[in-house]
């Protein structure tokens, strides 16, 4: 499978410092800081942390969809080398759907009750394209979708309560491809479906990026549903993108404390293991601690950590961390805090 | 042999719902003849796993006893449940504790910590002082690794939901049981904290012998700390066993797909896309006969569909799966008879019964049930399993298939919204005539009761039928009303909770004559009391049904509850002071409180009392004078927000009074708070700076002791959609769709017009919407709002009179869910 999926250097989207605050009484809380990355042609990245990192927010971002009282304080945002920060609303209007779709968190909630499938596809082909003539065409059009994302036709003058969930979140993931985007960004596609649901809808997610060749983003906090199907994983805590990598990497050998415990609490039906329990402290998001964002929870941290904030380290090809303890000039303390992970 | 901790034995619940038109009515067999055994000791973790639908929630609610078997039994500590006497009940909720899913919604985000376990000590009397209180608390506590230091002083939205999930087991702990029911304690909660969750659990287990139903859907966490497990498919067990067994090597085709499902978090070891899996549409539709799995089985063969498979032993430690592909491996023993310490009607011998008996026996219940369709007559089909499963209990057969019988989903109709007309005459039980505009209130214990009113109409009168249930949130009562040809005339329902699917009778004018109402249970749950009302309409034709529904959700006719609490027998209390607010508890369901009330001069009041603490508690207040005539009467029924109301304001003469503050639905009142208001009737000027001050009143008023903040006024017409002028007395319906959408209308007052405004969501019982009122310079006049299932925070607007001037009515979503539905209003005060 991996083999098929062609992943090539073209940059379609880059994300270059992208911050977001959302206003509150008592002070900004910063949801995404300074928040950089690229999406290759054809690549699926997953985007993963714990609730409240900032992962939708990014996504949102992106799609210049921030509401009240959040709002983006700077950063570059380009698809296909347009700046999206840019655009007039017009513009986005269009870019929104075209380049860049979006199946929202509880997608398949958002599907209308009182309108048909078929009408709420048109809804979307429509608003985009204008009003389409060609009723047999259109028809024919949607029947193509439901084939690419494996709906039967007969759902087509259905009402959404007919549909199992799985099938709802399919009819999404069908209105977000309906324009043939060239980035479609997946928030918690499968989250609340059952296992075996999921991984038809996980699958269905794979074989329409391989199809339509778009760049996907899947958004999600389920390590080992993001190891089934991205190629690589950017990992987030707090609002900062504390480690991105190739997927193979990120598992064989996680970098950065967090994505650590991350993947050490992924609970395994493999074998039994003895918990481990990490304390979650986490800070005031309006006054995040000085220097590293992690240092409260990191068992490795030190004075350097409250001092200097990490920057991302390009460790490897495409593997990057923010993390002190692989700056080379702490080599000799990366050796000793592993070495006592592993006597542990 | 000592009996287990909890049995459940051959249980079945079925769910329901009548047809159409004779059309036959569709059941869902939520739990089929299941069997569980948790002994004494060692302390177990059971787990429940299955996809949505299996019955993994069914069975954690039949066990807290939220609802009821259609068949079969629950026996704890040799005592059924069904059978307890109200102390061995008292003391069965105290052994049998619960954790739910949610640890953000459980708590009230305006208390700290501490007052969980302050509700907690004062409703189970568990310590006899203060610092034995704070020992306990904190024993519980660092039983979860919590210390009492670090969290009793918090809001709940300063602790991560890992924290507050462990506070939730601290506080089962603290009250000693001896079963947890654990209903997805973690899936809300992040990766990196479940793993302290899961760690409290082993530690209740090991250390202090708490055993653990442990609902999920997440087989991987099972696998880490569960004993036994319980795979469900479909209401019935389709293989069980050593939880590390059953996923290292699963036995039944469906046990083997889901654990295959199950990501493995190793990008090595990729899903085999190739794979086929069943499409979803045979995922659920289960077949009517045999095994469930038959449509989506790889294996299946013709005999799947003679029987259901019984579970087959695949090795002596217990693991057993239901499936044929093993019908070469004897058949699971039957469970052992308890001896009930109360009850016995268990059966002395237990032979097996041979499958070709049982393929009779099936066939003979498919012959009933067909019997029963053609009939029309949807009780039967419900109660048909019933008696079954009791005889087959027994004959023995544990491993008999039962299944057949209770499956008639072969019913693909859609529900149309509007219930069946499925209801007769027939069978019902003879009532009083009904008398209109007077409700008449009346119990249904039993699921297949129903109740048989008569109603003289005169010619050419115009009424509404409506019929509510007090009491249970899960009750719903329909009733039906025929004219004396059986022809049908009418409906109205209530189904709490599924709050979309209540409505009443559209006015309809009769003929003179004699017609029959019948109220019923819709949806099997049995009702504990219910109110039925005809009330003459005025105007006959011009109401067309959209406005009796905005009516409805608008003005919120309440059907004020017959005045049955008297003060005879209460508990006399003090003096209440007028807007001074009086908390107290009533914990049994047939305590009252008796209050006095000395009125020193003529006066205006408003009397109200709010249930803190559980959703199900509902508190009543009546007044009465010193000659015992009713005043007045307030009430709250929290989740069915609709129906709670307050007293309107009443002109008393100096004197004194009586206040009586019961529970009306037999469930028992944690805590309530009863205030008499003072109503400054003459008082013109309400409102003039009162930006501030007026939200602060709102919120007093309205809950009074309850601390309530009243949301800032967070709403301001900016960024507001803009809307119609509001009418007088004429509620305007919208949707809000988006989180932070907000509707801006404006109203048009004249001088000194006094007006009460209101505000009701229709739908998701989640819905909230909050409505303020500003005058033309922004200043803040009234808020409305309700929070429909949280109802302690549903308030409306007390009188406000307005000077002549445009307003302006902003209507928002307070909690960001979104409003589907709203009913906005301003209603022209009563003085």
């Amino acid at each position: 499978m991996s083999e098929q999926r062609k992943r090539s250097d073209n940059v379609v989207l880059d994300i270059d410092k992208l911050r977001i605050h959302y206003a509150t009484p008592a002070g900004d809380v910063i949801a995404v800081s300074d928040v950089s990355f690229q999406l290759y042609e054809g690549e699926t990245l997953g985007l993963v942390g714990e609730s409240g990192c900032g992962k939708s927010t990014t996504a949102y971002g992106i799609l210049q969809l921030i509401q009240h009282p959040g709002y983006i304080v700077h950063g570059n945002i380009k698809v296909d080398g347009a700046e999206v920060l840019e655009m007039s609303e017009e513009e986005l209007r269009k870019f929104r759907w075209t380049k860049l779709s979006l199946i929202p968190q509880g997608a398949m909630n958002s599907l209308n009750p009182t309108m048909k499938i078929k009408d709420q596809i048109i809804d979307v082909i429509e608003a985009h394209e204008g009003k389409q003539r060609d009723k047999e065409a259109l028809k024919n059009r949607i029947f193509e979708l439901f084939q690419t994302v494996g709906l039967p036709n007969r759902i087509y003058n259905m009402y959404p309560h007919e549909l199992s969930g799985g099938m709802k979140q399919r009819v999404c993931i069908a209105m977000g491809i309906a324009l043939n985007p060239t980035v479609v960004i997946a928030d918690e596609a499968t989250s609340a479906l059952d296992v075996v649901v999921q991984r038809i809808v996980a699958q269905t997610l794979i074989k329409v990026k391989d199809m339509l060749g778009v760049s996907l983003i899947v958004i999600g906090h389920d390590m080992g549903l993001l190891a089934q199907i991205v190629d690589r994983i950017a990992v987030m805590y707090a609002g900062k993108m504390v480690e991105i990598a190739p997927v193979e990497n990120v598992f064989a050998e996680p970098l950065h404390p967090y994505t650590q415990l991350l993947i050490d609490s992924i609970p395994s039906i493999k074998e039994r293991k003895p918990l481990k329990i990490v304390e979650g402290i986490t800070h005031d998001p309006r006054n995040p601690p000085s220097g590293c964002i992690f240092r409260l929870r990191c068992q490795h941290a030190w004075e350097h950590c409250a001092a200097v904030e990490p920057q991302p380290l390009e460790v490897s090809e495409k593997h990057t961390v923010a993390c002190h303890l692989y700056d080379e000039q702490f080599e000799e303390r990366r050796a000793n805090a592993f070495a006592a992970t592993t006597n542990s | 042999m000592p009996s287990p901790l909890l049995q459940i034995r051959n249980a079945t619940k079925i769910y329901s719902t009548p047809g159409f038109l004779g059309k036959e009515g569709k059941s869902v067999v939520a739990l089929d003849d299941f069997n569980l055994t948790i002994d004494h000791s060692p302390a177990t973790i059971t787990t429940i796993a299955g996809e949505s639908g299996s019955g993994k929630t069914t069975l954690a609610n039949l066990v807290l006893g939220f609802i009821r078997l259609s068949s079969g039994q629950i026996i704890y500590d040799g005592e059924d449940v069904t059978e307890m006497s109200d102390a061995q009940l008292k003391r069965y909720r105290r052994n049998v504790q619960a954790v739910f899913q949610d640890p953000f919604g459980v708590y009230n985000p305006f208390y700290r910590i501490e007052h969980v376990f302050d509700l907690v000590n004062k409703h189970f009397g568990l310590s006899n002082n203060k610092s034995e209180y704070r020992d306990m608390v904190e024993a519980g506590l660092n039983v979860v690794g919590l210390q009492g230091k670090d969290v009793l002083p918090k809001y709940p939205h300063q602790l991560s939901g890992g924290q507050r999930q462990r506070i939730m087991m601290a506080r089962a702990y603290m009250i000693k049981p001896r079963l947890i029911v654990a209903d997805e304690p973690v899936s809300m909660v992040d990766a990196s904290l479940r793993a302290s969750i899961l760690d409290a659990m082993l530690r209740l287990r090991d250390d202090h012998g708490i055993s653990f139903l442990y609902i999920t859907h997440d087989l991987s966490t099972a696998y880490q700390i569960g004993d036994k497990i319980y795979m469900l498919y479909q209401g019935t067990t389709a293989e069980r066993g050593h939880a590390v067994t059953v996923i290292d090597k699963p036995q039944h085709p469906y046990v083997q797909l889901l654990i295959d499902s199950v990501p493995v978090p190793d990008p090595t070891e990729k899903w085999d896309v190739n794979i086929s899996l069943p499409s979803e549409e045979e995922m659920r539709t289960a077949s009517a006969t045999g095994c469930r799995y038959y449509p989506r089985c790889p294996h299946r063969m013709d005999k799947c569909l003679t029987a259901r498979p019984p579970l087959y032993v695949m090795n002596d430690e217990g693991h057993e799966a239901s499936c044929y592909l093993y019908d070469d491996h004897p058949v699971t023993a039957e469970l052992p008879p308890v001896e009930l310490k109360t009850v016995v009607d268990e059966p002395e011998s237990k032979s097996r019964v041979p499958m070709a008996a049982a393929v009779v026996v099936a066939v003979a219940i498919i012959g009933a049930l067909l019997f029963a369709a053609n009939g029309g007559e949807d009780q039967t089909v419900a109660e048909t399993p019933t008696e079954d499963a009791s005889a087959q209990v027994a004959d023995g057969g544990d491993a008999t298939p039962t299944t057949e019988e209770t499956a008639p989903t072969d019913t693909p109709e859609e529900d149309s919204g509007i219930p069946a007309v499925l209801i007769t005459a027939d069978d019902g039980t003879e009532k009083s005539a009904l008398i209109a505009g007077e409700s008449t209130i009346d119990e249904i214990t039993d699921e297949a009761e129903k109740h048989i009113y008569t109603f003289e109409a005169t010619d050419g009168q115009t009424i509404e039928l409506r019929v509510n249930a007090e009491g249970s949130a899960f009750t719903s009562p329909y009733a039906y009303m025929y004219d004396a040809d059986g022809e049908f005339v009418t409906v109205a329902g209530d189904t709490a909770i599924r709050a979309r699917r209540s409505w009443r009778g559209d006015p309809v004018a009769l003929s003179a004559g004699t017609y029959t109402v019948v109220v019923a249970p819709y949806d099997g749950s049995g009702i504990e009391e219910y109110a039925v009302i005809i009330n003459e309409v005025e105007s006959a034709e011009e109401t067309p049904t959209e406005d009796a529904t905005t009516d409805e959700t608008a003005t919120e006719e309440v059907v004020v509850p017959d005045v049955l609490i008297d003060a005879e027998g209460g508990t006399e209390k003090s003096a209440l002071t007028v807007d001074e607010a009086t908390v107290d508890e009533i914990t049994t369901d047939d305590e009252k409180h008796v209050y006095t009330y000395e009125a020193t001069s003529d006066q205006t009041i408003e009397l109200k009392v709010n249930a803190e603490g559980s959703a199900f508690t509902s508190p009543y207040a009546y007044m009465y004078d010193a000659e015992g005539n009713f005043v007045t009467v307030a009430g709250d029924t929290t989740v069915r927000a609709k129906r709670s109301w307050r007293g309107e304001p009443v002109a008393i003469p100096a004197g004194t009074y009586t206040v009586v503050v019961g529970p009306y639905d037999g469930n028992g009142v944690e805590e309530y708070a009863v205030t008499i208001t003072g109503v400054e009737v003459e008082v013109e000027e309400a409102d003039a700076d009162t930006t501030d001050e007026g939200s602060a009143d709102a919120g007093s008023e309205e809950t009074v002791v309850e601390d309530v903040v009243v949301p800032d006024v967070l709403i301001d017409a900016e960024g507001g959609t803009e809307k119609s002028a509001l009418t007088i007395d004429e509620a305007t319906k919208d949707e809000i769709a988006a989180e932070d959408e907000k509707h801006v209308y404006t109203f048009d007052a004249t001088d000194g017009q006094s007006i009460i405004l209101k505000v009701n969501a229709e739908g998701s019982a989640f819905t909230s919407p909050y409505a303020y009122m500003y005058d033309a310079e922004g200043n803040f006049v009234t808020v409305a709002g309700d929070t429909t299932v949280r109802a302690k925070r549903s308030w409306r607007g007390d009188p406000v009179t307005l000077s002549a001037g445009t307003y302006t009515v902003v209507v928002g979503s307070y909690d960001g869910n979104g409003i589907e539905e709203y009913a906005v209003i301003v209603e022209t005060s009563a003085d």
